[in-house]
Formats: C-alpha cells, sequence, structure tokens
C-alpha cells in the first residue's frame, strides 16, 4: 500500500464551468495545442427520467482530470512500465525517457486523460503539476479555480483536507460499472455524471500478448526439453555405433 | 581424427556469426529485460528487476538494446551489400535449396538416432542409412531459414518501434509491431537452444563448433557430415 496518495476532492455543484482551471493547466504544463490535461464535462437537464442522482433538472459541471487509479488500467496496458504507479506520492507518472509513444495506455484510460504529444510523440497527462509541487505550491487547477472545488492533498494523512472531506462527506468515486479502476479523485455526491460513459480498453495487440505468452513459453519449452533429452542421451546411454557410416 | 584440414569458413563468416550471436544475446537479455509489466513478462518480474539493476534505470536499458539493435542491423547491411555476390548470394542458395523426399527422412531419422539412440533406430524398423547432407544439413538450413525470416520481421519490427516518437503516428502500428517483435524473438530463442547443443555441447559436431574459431574442419568430419559437399571439394581437388 501507498503511505501517501495524492488525492482531489471535487464538489462539482460549485463549478460554474469559467474552464480557469484548464486554462491554468494549459499555461503550467504547456499542453501542446488541440489537447488538454483535464476537462469540464457537462451534463444537461434531463426532464424526462428522473430518479438520477444530482439534480437532474439543472445544468451541471463536472470538473475532472487523471485520478492517478488504484487500478491504474493504463499502467495494466504500458508494456515497459513507462506509465507506473509511483510509490512515493501514489500518482501514475510517465517516465518520458521510457516511452517510446506507442499509445497501449491511451484507449486504456476510461477517462481519456492521456493523448500523444504532437511533437514528441510520448504519452502525456496531469501530473497533479509536480513542478509546482517540488516548490511547495498546489496543482495550478486548484490554486486558480475561483469557486474552490477543488481540494488536494494526501488522503493518508488524516489532518489533510481530502482526508477530512472524505471522512466527513458522502464522496463517491465517478467510475465506468464494466471498468472500475479505482480513482483517486472524489465528488460529493451531488454530481452528474455518476455512471462514467466511456470504458477502459486495453488495444487488441497488447490484449493478445497476454494469450500469446504461453505459446511462446511453450515453444521455447518444447525446444529446450528436446535439449535436454538429446543431453541425457548423451550423457546416460551408451550408443551402438551406426553399421552403415561410412559408405 | 589426425586428417587433414578443409577451409569450411572464411574470416568474414566467423565474425559474422559471433557478432550475431553477441548482439543476439545482450538483445535477448536486455529485450526481455524492458517487458517490465508483470502481466507481460514471459520470465517473470525478477528478470527485469536483475536487467534495471545492471544498467541502472529503464531508459539506460531502453538506449543500450536500440544501440545494440541497430547497431546488429547497421552490420548486416553492410554484409549484405558488400558480401551479396561472395557470402550472402551462396549462403542463401545452400539454405533456401530442399530436397523433400530425403530431407524429411533425414530429418526423422536424426531426430530419433540423436534422442533415443541407434538402437531405436533399428528397433523403430528404420534402417541405418542417413541421408547425405550437403554443405549445411537439413537441421541447419531450417534453423538458418527461421533466423533470417526471424531477423528480417524483428529488423522491421524494431525499426517501426524505434521510429514510433521520432516520425510515426500510427499507434496501432507500434503497439503490434512490440507484439510480433516479441513473438518472433520467441521462435528464434526456441531454435537457438537447439542450435547451441548442437554445435557447442554435442560430441557429434565438436569440429563444426571448432571451425567457427579455425575456420576449418578435418576431412573426416567432412566426409561423415557433409558427405555431398565433401565429394564436390574432392571433385573440384581433381580437377584442379
Amino acid at each position: 500500500m501507498m503511505k501517501t496518495q495524492l488525492a482531489m476532492v471535487i464538489d462539482s455543484s460549485s463549478c460554474i464551468d469559467c474552464k480557469g482551471c484548464m486554462t491554468a493547466c494549459k499555461v503550467e504544463n504547456n499542453v501542446a495545442s488541440g489537447h488538454w490535461r483535464n476537462w469540464i464535462k457537462q451534463h444537461d437537464p434531463d426532464f424526462y427520467n428522473q430518479g438520477l442522482q444530482g439534480d437532474a433538472s439543472a445544468t451541471h459541471f463536472q470538473p475532472g482530470n487523471c485520478m492517478h487509479c488504484d487500478n491504474p488500467t493504463c499502467v495494466q496496458a504500458c508494456p515497459t512500465s513507462a506509465t507506473y504507479k509511483n510509490e512515493n506520492d501514489g500518482t501514475v507518472k510517465v517516465n518520458e525517457k521510457l516511452c517510446i509513444g506507442c499509445g497501449s495506455c491511451i484507449p486504456a484510460c476510461p477517462y481519456e486523460a492521456r493523448y500523444r504529444r504532437p511533437d514528441e510523440k510520448i504519452v502525456d497527462k496531469c501530473d497533479f503539476c509536480e513542478s509546482r509541487r517540488q516548490r511547495g505550491d498546489l496543482p495550478a487547477c486548484v490554486t486558480t479555480c475561483p469557486t474552490k472545488a477543488r481540494t488536494f492533498g494526501d488522503l493518508k494523512d488524516p489532518d489533510s483536507d481530502v482526508a477530512r472531506l472524505l471522512k466527513g462527506n458522502n464522496l463517491v468515486r465517478v467510475v465506468n460499472r464494466e471498468t472500475d479502476t479505482q480513482p483517486n479523485i472524489y465528488y460529493l455526491s451531488m454530481t452528474a455524471p455518476i455512471d462514467w460513459p466511456v470504458k477502459a480498453e486495453t488495444p487488441t495487440a497488447i490484449q493478445l500478448w497476454k494469450v500469446i505468452n504461453p505459446f511462446v513459453w511453450g515453444f521455447v519449452g518444447l525446444n529446450a526439453l528436446g535439449v535436454l533429452v538429446m543431453l541425457g542421451k548423451q550423457l546416460l546411454i551408451k550408443d551402438e555405433p551406426l553399421e552403415v557410416e561410412h559408405k | 581424427m589426425n586428417s587433414k584440414m578443409i577451409k569450411r569458413h572464411s574470416k568474414v563468416t566467423i565474425f559474422m556469426h559471433w557478432f550475431n550471436a553477441f548482439c543476439w544475446f545482450f538483445l535477448l537479455a536486455t529485450g526481455l529485460g524492458l517487458i517490465k509489466n508483470e502481466d507481460l513478462q514471459l520470465m517473470g518480474g525478477w528478470w527485469s528487476k536483475l536487467m534495471y539493476s545492471i544498467f541502472g534505470s529503464g531508459e539506460t536499458l531502453l538506449l543500450f538494446h536500440e544501440i545494440c539493435g541497430l547497431t546488429w542491423l547497421a552490420v548486416f547491411i553492410v554484409y549484405m551489400i558488400f558480401g551479396s555476390g561472395k557470402y550472402v548470394i551462396p549462403f542463401l542458395k545452400q539454405v533456401f535449396t530442399y530436397s523433400p523426399a530425403t530431407d524429411l527422412k533425414w530429418l526423422i531419422k536424426k531426430n530419433i538416432q540423436m534422442t533415443l539412440g541407434n538402437k531405436w533406430l533399428k528397433r523403430l524398423g528404420f534402417t541405418p542409412d542417413i541421408p547425405d547432407q550437403g554443405f549445411y544439413n537439413v537441421g541447419q538450413k531450417l534453423f538458418a531459414v527461421a533466423s533470417i525470416l526471424g531477423g528480417i520481421v524483428i529488423a522491421v519490427t524494431g525499426l517501426i518501434m524505434f521510429l514510433s516518437n521520432i516520425l510515426l503516428n500510427n499507434t496501432a502500428l507500434v503497439q503490434w509491431a512490440i507484439v510480433i517483435h516479441f513473438i518472433a524473438a520467441g521462435v528464434v530463442t526456441g531454435g537457438l537452444l537447439v542450435h547451441i547443443y548442437m554445435a557447442a555441447i554435442s560430441p557429434d559436431e565438436r569440429p563444426a563448433f571448432f571451425s567457427m574459431f579455425t575456420g576449418s574442419v578435418p576431412e573426416d568430419y567432412a566426409e561423415h557430415h557433409h558427405k555431398l559437399w565433401y565429394d564436390e571439394i574432392k571433385a573440384a581437388e581433381r580437377k584442379a
């Protein structure tokens, strides 16, 4: 288990869709044109189907970013572990020097938090503003938010704001029902959508890899077995010579 | 065994053999190490951890794998261009020429002989003659073909991966390249085990092993193991 787990608690009902967090993030992290490390999802009112969680009769804005999940399907899809769960702070990190930009992790994230940088062609996503944290600042989106919808901190520290919010409030994780990645962004239960529509999808090639591994083992193993049999015969059996050897 | 020696391998062939062998071991060890994802790692997590601790970090491991792979490819391209007439085409002709009927006979009998022994060859009702072989025997030829085709696949998929974050924008292509690279390496490695046993451990082929250093084999070995090649050489000698 992680000793530290950086996390966010988001009160989406106070989000006014000002896009301040998106702008601040883009500037802070030099996010390429056409790409974003964070987002605000808009949930439109549904007057016909009542019984949804949250206020179904109002437009609702739900900010989000990489959820630094406890069950990171992106990490599971990365062949080289260039994407990994950092044991020091619980974030999901990308080692840019080990990433060859195969993009396996991109569809593996149900939140579509990942993109391939157009210039370096390696994967990029939210890192909870690592460079800002190193100098003691909060992530840019947290600092910028005018309504303070985002709260950031260490979930494992009982005195942190996020831990207190987690204790005192009815919080939810917004997940896809089929692929629960156990995200570390919590929302106050008055949020929408609550069922995340996008599934985590491991690319076919990577799925096939898992299937094919036993066959590769089997093939190499059969050859090894053949060698062992020949070696055993060489060492243990005194063979009689062939009668017709030299013609 | 004190017979005359016949030249079998040129210095270039010997160099290419050991260069290829070194690269293969290095690339196999580092390549397997790069699969840090334990869901995909064939050997289990310990192999990646071992490679990471030898090379210090994943990025150094990747860098060395890439440098070695590109050097391997560059040397082979130079070899294929400048050695095409003298080495490469004659070699390809040798290893792609088969005579199915006797080859199959050789494969079956040799496999029984190597695993069960001559006694069983007789007991299973086979005649004790084993078809004469040329410069390479069928087993060697098949492994040569596997490593040539495997090598091409590995080189192409490796290049795709290398170029992935330089000029390619097709991520599905790269994902398939990774998996195919892995499978091709696995197939050649299987054959490689048999190749190493035959050449370095089995007593029958010991002179062939030494010839990969000295370049020549004793005449009686050549006559016994590569009769058709031996006859050709003798015929050429008689002509001269």
